[in-house]
Order: C-alpha cells, then sequence, then structure tokens
C-alpha cells in the first residue's frame, strides 16, 4: 500500500515528476520510429539472436531484415516490453519462466499449433507446460539446456560431485563462484535441501533454504557476471559454480579450460527459450513465418551450433540433421541418436524446470540474495 | 562564481549607464554574458538531472514500469535493508582505507619528486603520473586481475620458487589495489604540485635558523601545503567511495559497495526509484566529505592569518 507522504506536498511533486518524465521517456524507450518499416522483424531477445549465422538466410528467403533490440535478463525484457507503445516489437525470445507474466499481461498472441512443426520436437516437449495456458500455445519451444553444478576438471572428479555437498565442504573454501542472479543460484541450493520442484515451497522450506544459502557464505569467491564467470573459471578463482551449464563450460572446454558440468544427484535446472509473436503486430506473417524457420530442421541446427553459446535443440528432425551434416558437432553438443544424450537426464526425471517463485515474490527472493551477497 | 562582475566594477557605480549605448561591450554585462553558457550548462546536465534523481525517489515501479507517485516507501525500504547497511558500513571502511593509504603513499613520493629529482626527472615523473589518468582504467584493472589471479603472474613467479599460489585476487588487498590504481595517480600530482608551490624562502629561513630536515618538514612543509593534503584525500575519498569497477572485477562483489547495490537494485525488477535512493544517500555523504575537507583547509589559513 502507498503511503501518502505530506499530501500538501504532492501535488506540486506531482508536477514537477510530469516534466521529468517526459526526459525520462525520451532516453528509456525504444524508439518505435522505425519499428512499422515494412520488411523489417522487430525481434526483442538475449544478445546475438539476430547473428547472421542464425538469420542471415531466413532475411534473403522474406526479403525482409532483423532488427534486434538485445536486453540481459528477463527483468530487463520485461521493463523494456512494458515500457514500449504496442506495435514496437513483432517477435520476442523469452525464457520459460517469464511467459505467464508475458501471457497475464496480455502481451503475447495465442498461436496455433498447427502452424508449427511440434510434432517434429521430442515427446516431453511437444506440449511444455510453462508454454501452453488453458489448453493454448503461446511460444514454440526453440533451444535449452542444463544447469547444474560447474567445476575445474584438474581440481574434481567427477565422482566428488555426486552432491551438492561439495560446495560446503572444506576442499571448496573461498572457490565457489556464484552467478550473480538469483533465480538459477538459490535454485540448486533449494535443490540440495531436497525441494522439487525447488521453486515452489512453503515459507519454513524457504527459511530453510535461507539457511542454508547463507551457510554457504565462507565458501564463495565472489558473485560474477557472465563475463567475470569465464574468467574466474578460466583463471583458477572459482572451482565450482552451482546454477551455470554447458552453455558456459563447453566453450571454454573447447578453448582448452579444464572444465565441465554436472547434473549432482539432487537433480539439475533446465532453462527453455520460446518463440512468441507480440500482440499488435501488424506482421503477424512475417512473425509466423520467423518461427516456423527457427523450429524447422536447418533452423535447430543452426540454433545448437551457434559459435559462442551451444544449446540443446528441441526437434528431433533438428537431431537428425544435425548428425547426418555435423556428426562431430552432434557428439560434441551430446545430441546423438544412437548414444547417451541430452534426453538422458530428463528421462530420469533429474531435472526440474528453472520457474519464478510461487509461493513467494520475486522481491523476497531477491531480499534474500542480496543479504546473502552482504554479509 | 559564473556572473558575478569583476572586483572593479562595483566601485564604479557609473561606468554601467556611461558604456550602456552598446551593452554588450560595457564592462558588467560582458562577464555576465561570458558566464550564461557555464550557468546553462549546469542547470541542464547537473541541477536538472538532481532535481530528477531526487523526484524519482518518490516514483513507484508498478509491473516494471516507472509510475510517478508520491510515496515514501522507497527511502523506508532502502534505508531499513540490512544489505544496504551493510554495503554502506563496508563503502565508508574501503574508501577510508583507501584515502588513508594514497595520501600515506604519495606524501613522500610527491616530496621526492618535488624537492629531490632534478627538474628533468621531476617534469617527467609528473608526465608518467598524469598518463594513466588518460588511460582505460578498465584495462588496468583487467591486467591486474591477470597479475594477481590464482594462475596470474605473481604466482607463476612464486610458484618457480616453490610457493604455493596465493590467493591475492578477490578481496581487501586486491581492492585496495584497483582503488589505489585509480586514486594515486591523482593523489600524488595534486601533493606534488602543492609542494612545488611552496615558498622556497620560507624553507631557507627555517634551515638557516638550524632546522633539521625533519622539522622542516613537520613544521614548515606540511602545515604549508595542508590545503593540498585535504584536497589529495578528498579526491580519493570521492573517487573511491563511488567506484563501480574496481569492487566487481577485484572482488567479485564481495561484499558488494554501494554502487554495485545501485546496479543490483535496477537489475532486479527495473527498480530505479530504490537505486535512486542509494544515489542520493550517496551524494549526501560525499557532499558531507566535501565540506570536511573544506573545513580542514580553511582552519589552517585562517591560523596562518591570524600569526
Amino acid at each position: 500500500m502507498p503511503k501518502p507522504f505530506l499530501p500538501d506536498l504532492s501535488r506540486r511533486g506531482f508536477l514537477k515528476a510530469g516534466a521529468a518524465a517526459g526526459a525520462l521517456a525520451a532516453t528509456s524507450r525504444w524508439s518505435p520510429a522505425l519499428a512499422d518499416e515494412p520488411g523489417v522483424l522487430n525481434y526483442l531477445s538475449w544478445p546475438g539472436n539476430a547473428d547472421p549465422y542464425l538469420v542471415e538466410a531466413f532475411e534473403k528467403e522474406n526479403n525482409c531484415k532483423i532488427r534486434i533490440k538485445e536486453y540481459v535478463g528477463g527483468d530487463q525484457m520485461l521493463a523494456v516490453i512494458n515500457q514500449s507503445p504496442p506495435g514496437s516489437f513483432d517477435v520476442v525470445l523469452a525464457d520459460a519462466e517469464y511467459m505467464h507474466l508475458l501471457h497475464e499481461a496480455d502481451f503475447i498472441e495465442e498461436l496455433d499449433p498447427a502452424d508449427y512443426p511440434l510434432q517434429d520436437y521430442w515427446p516431453e516437449f511437444q506440449k511444455f507446460p510453462l508454454h501452453w495456458f488453458d489448453d493454448k500455445l503461446y511460444g514454440v519451444m526453440t533451444d535449452f539446456g542444463y544447469l547444474g553444478l560447474s567445476y575445474n576438471t584438474s581440481i574434481y572428479k567427477p565422482e566428488e560431485l555426486s552432491s551438492y555437498a561439495a560446495m560446503w565442504a572444506e576442499k571448496a573454501k573461498g572457490k565457489v563462484g556464484f552467478f550473480d542472479w538469483y533465480l538459477p543460484s538459490m535454485g540448486c541450493v533449494s535443490l540440495s535441501n531436497g525441494n522439487r520442484p525447488p521453486f515452489d515451497i512453503d515459507g519454513d522450506k524457504f527459511e530453510a533454504l535461507k539457511e542454508k544459502l547463507f551457510s554457504l557464505k565462507p565458501q564463495a569467491s565472489g558473485f560474477y557476471t557472465i563475463a567475470d564467470i569465464f574468467s574466474s573459471l578460466t583463471n583458477g578463482q572459482a572451482h565450482l559454480i552451482p546454477g551455470i551449464g554447458e552453455w558456459i563450460t563447453l566453450g571454454l572446454r573447447q578453448s582448452g579450460v579444464p572444465v565441465d558440468t554436472i547434473i549432482p544427484e539432487e537433480g539439475g535446472l533446465q532453462w527453455t527459450e520460446s518463440l512468441s509473436i507480440v500482440k499488435g503486430t501488424p506482421k503477424k506473417d512475417l512473425a509466423r513465418k520467423f518461427i516456423q524457420y527457427t523450429a524447422s530442421p536447418q533452423g535447430q541446427v543452426l540454433q545448437a551450433t551457434k559459435v559462442d553459446n551451444k544449446k540443446s535443440i528441441p526437434s528431433i528432425a533438428g537431431w537428425k540433421l544435425l548428425n547426418e551434416t555435423m556428426p562431430k558437432e552432434a557428439e560434441i553438443l551430446r545430441l546423438r541418436l544412437d548414444a547417451p544424450n541430452v534426453m538422458d537426464e530428463y528421462k530420469a526425471k533429474k531435472i526440474q524446470f528453472r520457474q519464478l517463485p510461487s509461493q513467494q515474490s520475486i522481491e523476497e527472493w531477491n531480499d534474500v540474495w542480496s543479504e546473502f551477497k552482504s554479509l | 562564481m559564473t556572473g558575478s562582475p569583476p572586483p572593479g566594477a562595483a566601485d564604479r557605480p557609473g561606468s554601467f549607464f556611461i558604456g550602456s549605448r552598446s551593452t554588450a561591450g560595457s564592462p558588467a554585462v560582458f562577464p555576465v554574458l561570458l558566464g550564461l553558457p557555464v550557468l546553462l550548462w549546469q542547470l541542464i546536465f547537473f541541477a536538472g538531472p538532481l532535481v530528477f534523481l531526487v523526484v524519482i525517489t518518490f516514483w513507484q515501479v508498478k509491473s516494471f514500469r516507472l509510475s510517478p507517485a508520491f510515496v515514501a516507501d522507497n527511502w523506508e525500504k532502502v534505508l531499513t535493508s540490512t544489505a544496504f547497511l551493510r554495503a554502506l558500513g563496508h563503502t565508508l571502511t574501503v574508501a577510508g582505507t583507501t584515502t588513508v593509504l594514497a595520501t600515506a603513499i604519495a606524501l613522500p613520493a610527491a616530496y621526492t619528486i618535488a624537492f629531490r629529482l632534478p627538474p628533468r626527472l621531476r617534469d617527467f615523473a609528473v608526465a608518467f603520473l598524469v598518463v594513466p589518468v588518460f588511460s582505460s582504467y578498465i584495462l588496468r584493472i583487467y591486467a591486474w586481475q591477470v597479475v594477481l589471479s590464482p594462475q596470474g603472474v605473481i604466482n607463476g613467479i612464486a610458484g618457480l620458487v616453490g610457493i604455493e599460489p596465493l590467493p591475492l585476487l578477490g578481496g581487501a588487498f586486491s581492492l585496495q589495489i584497483g582503488l589505489l590504481t585509480l586514486t594515486l595517480p591523482i593523489a600524488v600530482l595534486i601533493l606534488t604540485f602543492g609542494f612545488a608551490g611552496v615558498d622556497r624562502t620560507l624553507i631557507e629561513a627555517a634551515e638557516n635558523l638550524g632546522c633539521r630536515r625533519s622539522r622542516v618538514v613537520a613544521h614548515v612543509l606540511l602545515p604549508a601545503i595542508r590545503p593540498a593534503i585535504a584536497l589529495a584525500a578528498t579526491t580519493s575519498f570521492l573517487l573511491a567511495f563511488g567506484d563501480y569497477v574496481s569492487p566487481l572485477f577485484m572482488t567479485g562483489s564481495k561484499p558488494p559497495t554501494l554502487s554495485i547495490v545501485v546496479v543490483d537494485t535496477v537489475k532486479s525488477g527495473s527498480q530505479w526509484p530504490r537505486a535512486s535512493v542509494v544515489g542520493v544517500s550517496m551524494l549526501l555523504i560525499l557532499v558531507a566529505v566535501l565540506a570536511l575537507g573544506q573545513l580542514l583547509s580553511r582552519r589552517t589559513r585562517l591560523r596562518r592569518g591570524g600569526r
């Protein structure tokens, strides 16, 4: 509840604020001036997703240009879309845990499942629960990956890391790095407390989670941005990092850094990205074509093999094409159909979805994270 | 400061009317015109944003969107949060330590440069101090990461001698190294100019009266450059207090300083109003420190004037 604060002053404050609002609007809004240009698909996405490697074929085929507005993190994505006038974006790429917020705020269109090659997907992903609301489809999965415990392979053998408990061991003192984002980091600690699902926990379990998290403080080496995760794993500052995955360690390993990711027995988290059509777009057809392209076998192979960010893909047809055309990549990415692959962990029920907290507010979890950092 | 007429103008009240035929050329108006751009600049780029920053602290964020309001919630929430209070304590300690270290290291260095080096070497040293000020700070911090990391230069050399890798990166030590990288060149420069400006005849007089060098330093030099010391100290404090780069890259935000709290607050939930509360609090502290610095240097001037 907002508390009124000296009511006689409030009108003046409001007027001042109104004048200043103009200044803010000028800086914080994605300029819509060019958004309605024909032949331009406005794409709100994580950085790097309009890389020519990914979209060049689509642009040629449809004689259009993809203009990306990049965001880092779901909070920023929601902030951008909330502050932009309708029609600013045609397509949005979102992490699964933010889909219900986009849906509730009525930002995304209902999709016709028949338009997309969902029957090509692994059965587990054909009706991915976080992309469907009231039995209606709102997002088409493009890629996914797992988050577990990443480690330095010259310090640890995988057997030592069968449980997250390794983070509390004497050996890990001052060597546990953290991705500076409450959600995956606290998710792994919640898993280690036996919470399944890890983000849907009652008040008592939340208290227990808080206590467990705080007990990790002597083990912490630091709280890192994505760039610093790479350098701290490389220079040996961190030996263990929970809540990240092969999307970081695979690339590092290929460039010679001794790192790998393990899903401990308490389980791991799955991040999932999907494409949705933004409500109010006049370019629904082009947007639909873009999603079809990304879900097609060719589009899926490109997603999986993008240089800077290796991902797993949900389309079996995509797996087949990858195995035919780039068998080496398929092996590295563990996307082989005739060998152990990324679906094994999923089938062994070790994987929980990364979701937003459901019984507490985002703010409560964030506050705990801030407090942990400041301990 | 900006629009005041020169002191002479006030002594000749008639001058304004005499020159009124071409106002722009009049000695009273011309300085005003000259000062106007500065005033406008200050209003647009300093006062305006500052007012906005304060206004925004009373706004609310509703579904990730800023909406004008007039509530004290943000102040209440931030000022009572343990994370903020801890970060405040930590930042004050860190900036205070940097100030003491920077001043203590800079004083003998500046003294040597100003009094002990031959003129050519002195110019060379000053040039060497100016260069880092204009080179990228982030780049210098990344260089320190390479030097200090567990597999970095120092530990590499230590390893050759058989010393176990030292945890140099990520702690108070590396943080101070980072902050001194930022503050030390500036502190040395200020103090060097301070020493250079001391009237040499005072030193000669003290020596002629039989003072040893240590007494000259303690009783002549240091009192003479007290304003410079106050300036060097406050500058070091201001830079260290608001720095974001060193706490982030040298300690991995462990523990967070206030500038990191600002970024975190925006990052989680687009809480611009709360981040502004932290920002305004930081500004208030800096104003207090500046005032303290002014007070310290002015007291010297008064005392000297009284003697």
